[in-house]
């Protein structure tokens, strides 16, 4: 076996342009570290953009993106999505049965001719990175060569993460490349702490410019506003976010906004409407400065598994505000005392006036969270953590 | 560096290693109860943030445990937990003895009822947390029965090529 082999990375999905997805984004980001330092990648995906129709949008074949050889492949004609539908809904609600599992391996989105080519090219790999976690695509991926590939799971807990399938696939891969320490945690606790390899890698952020009055004064906001940057659906939060903030306001009597940059529908109650900016789906530098001009970046999702706009807004210098329902966010907040928790709606009407009220303590959050950012996050130590996990 | 210093209204402390956020959860936590304990939270309109948090929870393993929790808080209902207010600036304090009077009269009727209301409600709440806690240990015995049949291996899935 090369001692610099190639790599290969398989996602659903190919970040680029609005294809946007924390998972996707992380090992497209790893895949280009591991290109810039001369190992040869090719990134396998499918010709999907959107993780709700599946459709294939895009060209299929082989082109380059930046570093990265891309190949793209079909996802298969032939699965039902209406019964992929239900399957999903049964174990998103926690109730499902042996049948519904099958259905969601069968009619999930997967790609067999991905899937051949993997295992064509099979003997060229030194390593396979797949993820995340709970699609049938990354399942049927890590059982193609399992004992060199390495799963990037992206772990919530939740009803996916429990799922017979999923929990084979962390018994047989040879490695696993955890975000963060309580991503590690979880996996621990649902398939217990032994074999195989784990490893904390996460993703490296590098800092950048920002000027936080730019957004403000381009789109004329004179109130403070909460921001929430990515995909906008009920299994991110942001359903809860919007309703909370228009008990707040009506509440509270406290005239603050919300700005949602990210892609999906805003469903804001009517109340609330005319005091949600909703910013679609921004450049890097536009999301920044959106991030730098707010009261806090609000993240109301209980499921990530990293948080990389939480980290992105840190490093914009704005304070974080997280559901203190998921065990990751809110380890997060507290490693970089870098933000505040809610666990129901008092905590998040308590913590946002106290938020609001303090200056000081919001820049010193900010501060905080910024600093563990560039510690925690810095490439090289991350490249050092993904060589060791790959190696291993 | 950030020197030490106390923010303007809270008192958070700000130290060379930033604030200490577990304190300041800690602050809110107790904001949160004292205002609970005033009846801050005794608003109609909270209902639509309760209705987001069970959606939000629908598939979570924390569902049961917060709606047995908010079910307990609203399931005790304390009928002397209010003050007597008249808005009305003119005869103001006439009409709060007045008031005073009215539900001093009634309170051996208002008394009955929400002493039955109570039974009823602690009856349901009891009986519900013994039902969720007997799921609990069933399914826990069974989790437990499924690993030792299974041997601690977990079950196959499809292969690759199915």
């Amino acid at each position: 076996m090369p001692a610099r082999g190639r790599i290969a990375f398989v996602a659903p999905r190919f970040a680029e342009g609005d294809t946007v997805g924390g998972a996707e984004i992380l090992l497209r980001r790893q895949a280009e570290r591991l290109a810039a330092g001369g190992r040869p990648v090719d990134f396998l995906a499918t010709c999907a953009r959107s993780h709700v129709t599946w459709a294939n949008e895009l060209p299929a074949g082989r082109r380059r993106a930046g570093n990265l050889d891309v190949e793209l492949f079909p996802v298969d004609r032939d699965r039902d999505a209406d019964a992929f539908r239900r399957a999903l809904r049964a174990i998103g609600r926690g109730r499902w049965r042996a049948e519904h599992e099958q259905t969601w391996l069968r009619h999930g989105p997967r790609s067999e001719a991905l899937c051949r080519r993997l295992a064509e090219r099979a003997s060229e790999y030194e390593r396979v990175v797949v993820g995340p976690c709970p699609f049938a695509l990354t399942v049927r991926a890590a059982d193609v060569v399992p004992d060199r590939t390495v799963l990037v799971p992206c772990l919530h807990d939740e009803p996916f993460a429990r799922l017979a399938a999923v929990r084979g696939m962390f018994a047989r891969v040879r490695a696993v490349m955890f975000n963060t320490p309580a991503e590690r945690d979880l996996a621990a606790r649902l398939y217990g702490g032994g074999a195989p390899r784990r490893f904390v890698v996460g993703i490296g952020m590098a800092p950048f410019p920002v000027d936080p009055d730019a957004f403000r004064a381009r789109h004329g906001l004179a109130a403070p506003y909460l921001i929430y940057s990515g995909r906008r659906e009920p299994g991110k939060g942001t359903p809860l976010l919007l309703t909370y903030l228009a008990v707040f306001r009506a509440r509270t009597g406290r005239d603050i906004g919300l700005v949602l940059t990210g892609a999906g529908p805003v469903d804001a109650p009517p109340d609330l409407a005319r005091h949600v900016l909703d910013a679609g789906v921004l450049g890097e530098a536009d999301k920044h400065a959106a991030m730098a001009g707010a009261l806090a970046f609000c993240h109301p999702s209980r499921r990530e598994s990293l948080g990389i706009v939480l980290l992105e807004a840190w490093l914009a210098g704005t304070p974080a505000l997280v559901n203190g329902r998921g065990a990751v966010l809110r380890e997060q907040c507290r490693r970089s005392r870098g933000g505040l928790w809610f666990r129901g709606y008092a905590e998040f009407e308590e913590a946002l006036l106290t938020l609001a009220d303090n200056p000081a303590l919001r820049a010193a959050l900010a501060e905080a969270g910024r600093r563990f950012v560039l510690r925690e996050c810095a490439w090289e130590r991350v490249e050092a953590a993904l060589l060791s996990a790959l190696a291993a | 560096m950030l020197c030490a210093v106390m923010t303007e209204k809270a008192g958070f402390r700000i130290g060379a290693e930033g604030v200490d956020v577990d304190a300041v959860a800690a602050q809110v936590e107790a904001a949160v109860a004292e205002k609970a304990r005033r009846g801050a939270y005794d608003d109609p309109r909270l209902a639509r943030a309760r209705r987001a948090d069970l959606l939000d929870l629908d598939s979570s393993e924390d569902l049961a445990a917060w709606y047995l929790d908010s079910l307990a808080e609203a399931a005790r209902v304390d009928i002397n937990d209010f003050e007597i207010h008249e808005r009305r600036a003119r005869f103001g304090r006439l009409l709060v003895a007045f008031k005073r009077l009215i539900w001093k009269m009634l309170r051996f009727y208002t008394y009955r009822l929400w002493s039955q209301q109570n039974q009823v409600n602690e009856l349901l709440l009891a009986a519900l947390e013994t039902l969720e806690r007997r799921s609990r240990e069933k399914t826990a015995d069974l989790e437990a029965r499924l690993a030792r049949l299974e041997g601690g291996a977990p079950p196959p899935c499809p292969p690759a090529d199915e």
